[in-house]
């Protein structure tokens, strides 16, 4: 991710000493991000949602709550912000636990002011791709949702590779039928060609394995 | 004997109250001495003289005090007018004789009681050693907070200088944190320095509050280590008392180690650790509360005891060598069961009789190596059982 649109990124701090606090926000900030900083994982919950792409720097232990458990309490909302844990000690099980669980780095205080930025650069990057792929497939669904039952069981038959002739068969339905419907699902969909429909089929999850 | 002369007044400082005692007690023996016949030989009485001298802890104060018998005894001697000579004589020199005597148990005494003192605060100053070794992560931890923020803050100055146009606000800002944090980093160190340094123990007016909150300032990574909730109720307007700073943190940091420990097996987010401390008439008590395992029946009768230890790899000194100390101070160390769950250790120390500060400050960093009588004793006690 180019550094010029950092501005739109938010990198938010949660650790309990101040002065950790003070020196990532003041260091953030002089590369260009905007940046939020808590003393705890409670006053983080109270800013949420995370509108922009963002990434969070978390203590690995806090006081109200251990950062790992945290991390489980993040996924079980179903928030996927990646998590960048700093830690005062150096403990292998802890750092082991955290990056199976989905951490974006482990870093241990004091870390190299360069391996911070990029953790940070690498989880706002995959945090804005995780972004637009949730928004394409939103907006898919969107789509998948505004198609008839017939369609959508044409469109399953087209992806499959069957010919016109052979859904016609399968459903009952005459050929022109068959193509009147498939020439609302493309259209619907917003889909050139074919290939383009099996590529949204794919990323739906329509395909079932068949029997 | 003149290299004394100066120190000699400094004794005169350190126990003023006994100084009085002895030297009233010296005049009426030469008084009873001088106006009563010389064949009754009060001047033997001086031997008590000697005694009280030996409450001063130091073997100078002691010879000091027995020249000035002698001389009392030899002065009296020839200013008494009645008795006959020749017995007079025999009882000064018996008088003489019996000062000399006890001056010289009475050294030996102090020399032996002085050795037991050194041996103590050695053995103090080794378990401070042990101690900081066990706290050595937290210790880590202390320091590398502010080194962090320190790197952070160097490296953001020096994008704000670099910004066109320089941030010279936020450079500034950012180098004005970075010497605050400085500065708590060197406190830390100077922290460790002060509990492991070979100094003499010295007693000087503390607040027991500003004491506790120091030493577990060192322990807050610790403490977070093992996800302990730690709670302090420290007052604020405590009367002073009268001790030894490193030795007394070492007791607090001792207890919070040991409910550490204990809690070891304690559900994370039930582990809670209340230090307070709260003035009750004339006295002061510091007391660290966990909701550990507790302390067995059994155990209870024997904490305090030398190489006395539930824990798989202690050493059962902890809590002797706080027992020695806290007596040495005149204090009372206890171990309680906490409710519903835990235990409460803590210590009981007397106030001291004036809040002000002692006039003898000048003398202080000239070394009070002097400490309560109790301390060889309460020692010997201690390895005793």
């Amino acid at each position: 991710m180019s550094e010029d649109r950092v501005d739109t990124q938010t990198v938010y701090v949660v650790d309990d000493d101040a002065s950790v606090r003070d020196g990532l926000d003041s260091l953030l900030r002089s590369v260009g991000y905007r940046t939020a900083c808590f003393a705890s994982t409670r006053d983080f919950l109270a800013a949420l949602p995370l509108s922009r792409p963002s990434c969070l720097v978390l203590d690995i232990r806090m006081p109200d709550a251990n950062g790992l458990d945290f991390q489980d309490e993040l996924v079980r909302q179903g928030l996927r912000v990646p998590i960048i844990f700093l830690s005062g000690h150096g403990d292998v099980p802890m750092s082991v636990r955290a990056m199976k669980a989905g951490a974006s780095e482990f870093l241990l205080k004091p870390f190299r002011e360069q391996d911070l930025l990029d953790a940070i650069r690498h989880a706002l990057a995959a945090d804005g791709a995780r972004r637009i792929e949730d928004d394409v497939l939103a907006s898919l669904r969107a789509r998948y949702q505004t198609l008839t039952s017939r369609e959508r069981e044409v469109m399953a038959l087209v992806v499959l590779g069957r010919l016109n002739k052979q859904i016609a068969g399968e459903l009952g339905l005459s050929e022109i039928t068959v193509k009147v419907h498939r020439g609302h699902a493309m259209r619907k969909m917003e889909a050139d060609t074919a290939a383009d429909l099996i590529r949204m089929a794919e990323l739906l999850g329509l395909f079932r394995p068949i029997g | 004997m003149r290299a004394a002369r100066p120190t000699f007044f400094r004794y005169l400082a350190e126990a003023p109250l006994l100084w009085c005692a002895i030297f009233v007690l010296a005049c009426l023996i030469f008084i009873a001495d001088t106006v009563t016949k010389r064949e009754i030989a009060f001047a033997v009485l001086h031997v008590v003289v000697i005694l009280m001298a030996v409450r001063t802890g130091r073997v100078g104060a002691i010879l000091a005090v027995a020249v000035g018998c002698v001389a009392l005894t030899v002065t009296s001697y020839a200013l008494t007018p009645h008795g006959s000579q020749e017995a007079g004589l025999a009882n000064a020199a018996l008088s003489l004789l019996a000062i000399g005597a006890s001056t010289w148990l009475a050294m030996r005494l102090e020399r032996l009681q002085a050795a037991s003192r050194r041996a103590q605060g050695e053995l103090a100053r080794m378990s401070r050693i042990v101690l900081m070794g066990e706290l050595s992560a937290s210790i880590a931890h202390e320091v590398s907070q502010p080194v962090t923020a320190i790197a952070a803050h160097g490296h953001a100055a020096l994008r704000w200088l670099s910004a066109s146009p320089p941030n010279e606000h936020e450079a500034r800002q950012a180098l004005r944190r970075i010497v605050g944090d400085a500065e708590r980093a060197g406190e830390v160190v100077a922290r460790v320095r002060r509990l492991v340094a070979r100094a003499e123990p010295r007693h000087e007016p503390l607040d027991l509050s500003e004491t506790v909150a120091e030493a577990l300032a060192l322990m807050r990574g610790e403490l977070r280590r093992h996800d302990i909730a730690l709670r302090t109720e420290l007052a604020d307007d405590l009367p002073a008392v009268s001790g030894d700073r490193v030795q007394l943190q070492q007791i607090v940091l001792n207890f919070v180690l040991n409910a550490a420990d204990a809690m070891a097996e304690t559900p994370a987010d039930v582990r809670d650790l209340l230090v307070s401390t709260a003035a009750n008439g004339a006295s002061v008590t510091v007391s660290v509360r966990d909701t550990g395992s507790g302390v067995s029946a059994e155990a209870q009768s024997r904490l305090f005891e030398a190489f006395f230890s539930t824990k798989a790899h202690g050493m059962g000194m902890g809590l002797a060598i706080s027992r020695s100390i806290v007596e040495a101070h005149g204090g009372q160390i206890y171990a309680a069961p906490n409710y519903p769950t835990g235990a409460d250790f803590g210590f009981t120390l007397p106030a001291a009789a004036k809040p002000t500060p002692d006039p003898t400050d000048d003398d202080a960093h000239g070394g009070h190596d002097r400490q309560a009588p109790g301390t060889g004793q309460a020692l010997q006690k201690a390895e005793a059982r």
